[in-house]
């Protein structure tokens, strides 16, 4: 078992038993649907707030945005401000209408404003295409701690990877499916808090306690500018992997041997540390076959401004604290739209839209859930910076975590940064705490995923279209089938993203496929949700435009990007268009206005508005039920636990 | 415990009610038209704000480039830190004035069904 870590799995342990015993407590108050699906509609708005931020707070989020500026600087700090900015657009545009309107889910919601069960299933795609692009990063996040974590397989599961993908599977699997909506919604407020709790304590330990570096006599203690400062004094350096064919060439391997001399530089003792490393990668080379992968270190460059690197006399140069080492100008606009636009496209997001009591509620569920995210997402880039700076002195002090693997004073694999600071900083104890925290995210998550596609399926196929006559307990079960499928599709997911290669294509991949699940719900939802409420001009043939448009539009850009990253095919040879595409890593600059065009023009053309169009339109922005529901104390929580239990 | 009353909806082409409250065509575009404008003004500030902050990453030097605290450059000050600061503020203000603008469409919206009703009976 290797660097096994006791204390963390208890804390892991602990942490599952919790969630299993929630969800069986809260079997009691699901009878019926609506508490399946949304929780009996009558969750507060601070409890309310933190099960959504549990929601939000995925592991792209816990684990992926301080990985994210540990390898990218200021270009990951991004992922951070665009995941909060996202739930502006929730609140001025999308919350109050859509709990107004009073349906269960997106689908039924694209049904109700526009009439057809053509809309419908269009929504169900949609709403199954988010939720699994989502899916995926939860479930890398899985297999990627469980690695650090445990380093080991087991239960005849011999890669460390594989079973933590399964072992999340099957747990999510088993709560979601016993607790529904209200253990869901319980769970992911004790989540929440754990996770919250976990980052807190993780800044705590290295602004406080810091770390011990030996080789320097340094007392480590994290410092926001002066760390700053130092991380961006110099050139900023990366990891890479070059087969040992690549290697072979002296030009590339002397660029090497210098990359890792400045790299060797940060360090306490820079000849011995340049002498080991590089004996590191010609054992690997001597050892290799030409088409095996080798770590090295290389300098970064800057894709928004050329900067002159003066050791090499090329362009290859980026600092920290600087703009510009994963976007260019493009994608630097649409990742930022992607992110703000994407949360209001999030189907389990949404859904807990559901779940207010009334619209004010909605709007304050939101104000809480941008105070409860703002301060976590202030936090996760000062963990990421301090990274940069204790990772390499754990290195240098020889005590860097054996599980993770590094190359000239860097983690190879930045999406490990939170367990291996966590390690350095605090030691066993608090790696549990983080590592906790890490499943605690990717539970609350994928339990709102699996609950969307699952409704998705349930609800919005079986009860309208398959078994229209289904008594509750047949709805029930349904939806519990269809937490099982998804779940089991979810593991598969896990499983193919190391076997296709995927997790070593892009760097910070957990936070890079949560961006392009935003993507796809930017696409696919956003245009149709803001017109459908808004403009009351939209048609029905107009929406679907705007959902292939957007939706249909982005999974192509992501799947050709997805492609070229995996050379599987050569972008230099491709059709010119093939290769424009394949440059953009976010396309919501293009797809997200390029909806909102079709809708318009389409519709316009169309001209064909539902029958009911001044029904539906009073029951989106019409308040009477509202007024009807505080005159009755209706728009007042309930809390979570009561109504009728279960004999 | 007691149950709590359930509002039957009637919904018709020209009005919907529920109890004694109604929402007529008229009185809902009332409310629409004033949610829409504050709505768009809130959602237009939070967009030119923030598609401001990379245009000057990618357009003006000072922004991204010279350091004005330690490491921190203006670029990284406002997106790691201030830029939650806005969004507090906003989140905030515009929840407190949709609450007011609820809340007098209601009593206007009440108005409106009183009125109609009393203009009914004197009619009667």
């Amino acid at each position: 078992m290797g660097d096994l870590n006791v204390i963390a799995i208890v804390l892991v342990i602990i942490l599952v038993a919790m969630t299993i015993a929630l969800s069986i407590f809260s079997r009691r108050f699901t009878r019926t649907t609506a508490d399946f699906y949304l929780a009996g509609r009558k969750v507060g708005s601070f409890a309310n707030a933190s099960a959504i931020s549990g929601d939000y707070l995925s592991a792209a989020s816990f684990l992926g945005v301080a990985a994210a500026v540990y390898a990218s600087g200021l270009d990951g700090v991004w992922y951070a401000a665009g995941f909060a900015g996202g739930f502006m657009v929730v609140v001025f545009f999308i919350a109050s209408p859509l709990r107004r309107f009073g349906e269960y889910t997106v689908p039924d919601f694209a049904f109700g404003r526009f009439g057809t069960n053509r809309m419908r299933l269009f929504a169900v795609v949609g709403v199954l295409a988010t939720s699994l692009f989502y899916m995926a990063p939860q479930m890398y996040g899985a297999g990627t701690t469980w690695k650090v974590l445990v380093g080991t397989g087991i239960g005849g599961v011999d890669n460390a990877y594989n079973t933590g993908v399964v072992v999340v599977g099957v747990i999510i699997m088993i709560y979601v499916a016993v607790g529904g909506m209200k253990g869901t919604t319980m769970n992911q407020i004790v989540q929440f808090w754990w996770l919250a709790f976990a980052m807190m304590l993780t800044l705590i330990a290295v602004t406080f306690m810091g770390f011990n570096n030996t080789a320097t006599g340094d007392l480590m203690r994290f410092n926001y500018s002066d760390y700053l400062a130092q991380e961006s004094s110099s050139y900023m350096m990366g990891p890479a992997k070059l087969t040992v064919e690549e290697l072979g060439d002296p030009e590339v391997y002397a660029n090497v041997e210098v990359a890792m001399l400045e790299a060797s530089s940060k360090m306490a003792d820079p000849d011995t540390f340049y002498e080991a490393e590089m004996d590191k990668i010609d054992e690997a080379i001597a050892a290799g076959a030409a088409e095996d992968k080798v770590n090295v270190v290389v300098f970064q460059k800057n894709k928004l401004h050329e900067l002159k690197n003066e050791i090499l006399g090329t362009n290859d140069a980026m600092f920290f604290n600087q703009p510009g080492h994963r976007y260019n100008s493009f994608d630097q606009f649409s990742m930022v739209l992607a992110l703000v636009l994407g949360t209001a496209g999030l189907p389990h997001i949404l859904n807990r839209y559901y779940t207010n009591p009334s619209g004010s509620a909605a709007r304050r569920s939101t104000f809480w859930v941008l105070v409860f995210i703002g301060v976590f997402y202030v936090v996760s880039p000062m963990v990421g910076l301090a990274g940069r700076l204790m990772v390499r002195g754990a290195i240098d002090s020889g005590v860097a975590p054996a599980t993770a693997d590094y190359v000239g004073g860097l983690l190879v694999s930045s999406d490990a940064l939170m367990p291996t600071i966590a390690r350095i900083a605090g030691g066993e104890l608090l790696m549990g705490i983080v590592s906790a925290g890490a499943f605690a995210a990717m539970f609350s998550t994928l339990a709102g995923l699996l609950i969307a596609s699952a409704s998705a399926v349930g609800h919005d196929v079986y009860e309208k279209y398959i078994n229209p006559d289904a008594s509750e307990k047949q709805k029930v079960f349904v939806g519990k089938s269809a937490v099982v499928f998804f779940a089991f599709l979810a593991m598969l997911i896990g499983y193919l993203i190391p076997a296709t290669g995927l997790n070593t294509a892009y760097p910070a991949l957990i936070a890079m496929m949560v961006t392009w699940a935003f993507a796809v719900g930017a696409g696919a939802f956003v245009p149709m949700l803001l017109t459908g409420i808004w403009w009351k001009g939209t048609t029905e043939r107009g929406a679907i435009a705007g959902m292939i448009v957007g939706g249909g539009g982005t999974v192509i850009f992501i799947f050709v990007n997805m492609f070229e990253a995996l050379k599987l095919f050569d972008v230099a040879t491709a059709n010119p268009v093939i290769e424009w595409i394949a440059s953009m890593t976010f396309p919501t600059l293009y797809t997200f206005p390029a909806a909102l065009i079709a809708i318009f023009i389409v519709s316009k053309l169309d001209g064909q508005l539902p029958k009911n169009v001044d029904e539906i339109w009073m029951r989106i922005h019409g308040n009477a039920h509202e007024r009807w529901e505080k005159e009755h104390g209706l728009d007042k929580a309930a809390g979570i636990f009561t109504g009728e239990q279960k004999q | 415990m007691t149950t709590p009353p359930s509002s039957e909806a009637t919904i018709t082409s020209t009005y919907i009610k529920h109890g004694d409250h109604v929402d007529t065509i008229e009185s809902v575009d009332m409310v629409f038209k004033a949610q829409r404008k504050l709505s768009f003004t809130y959602g237009a500030i939070f967009f030119a704000v923030t598609l401001a902050l990379p245009l000057l990453g990618v357009t003006s030097e000072w922004w991204w480039k010279t350091e004005i605290m330690g490491g921190f450059t203006w670029d990284y000050l406002i997106v790691s830190l201030l830029y939650y600061i806005f969004l507090w503020t906003m989140a905030w203000t515009y929840s407190k004035r949709a609450d007011k603008l609820d809340d007098t469409l209601a009593d206007l919206a009440d108005k409106v069904t009183h009125d109609v009703a009393a203009t009914a009976h004197d009619e009667g």
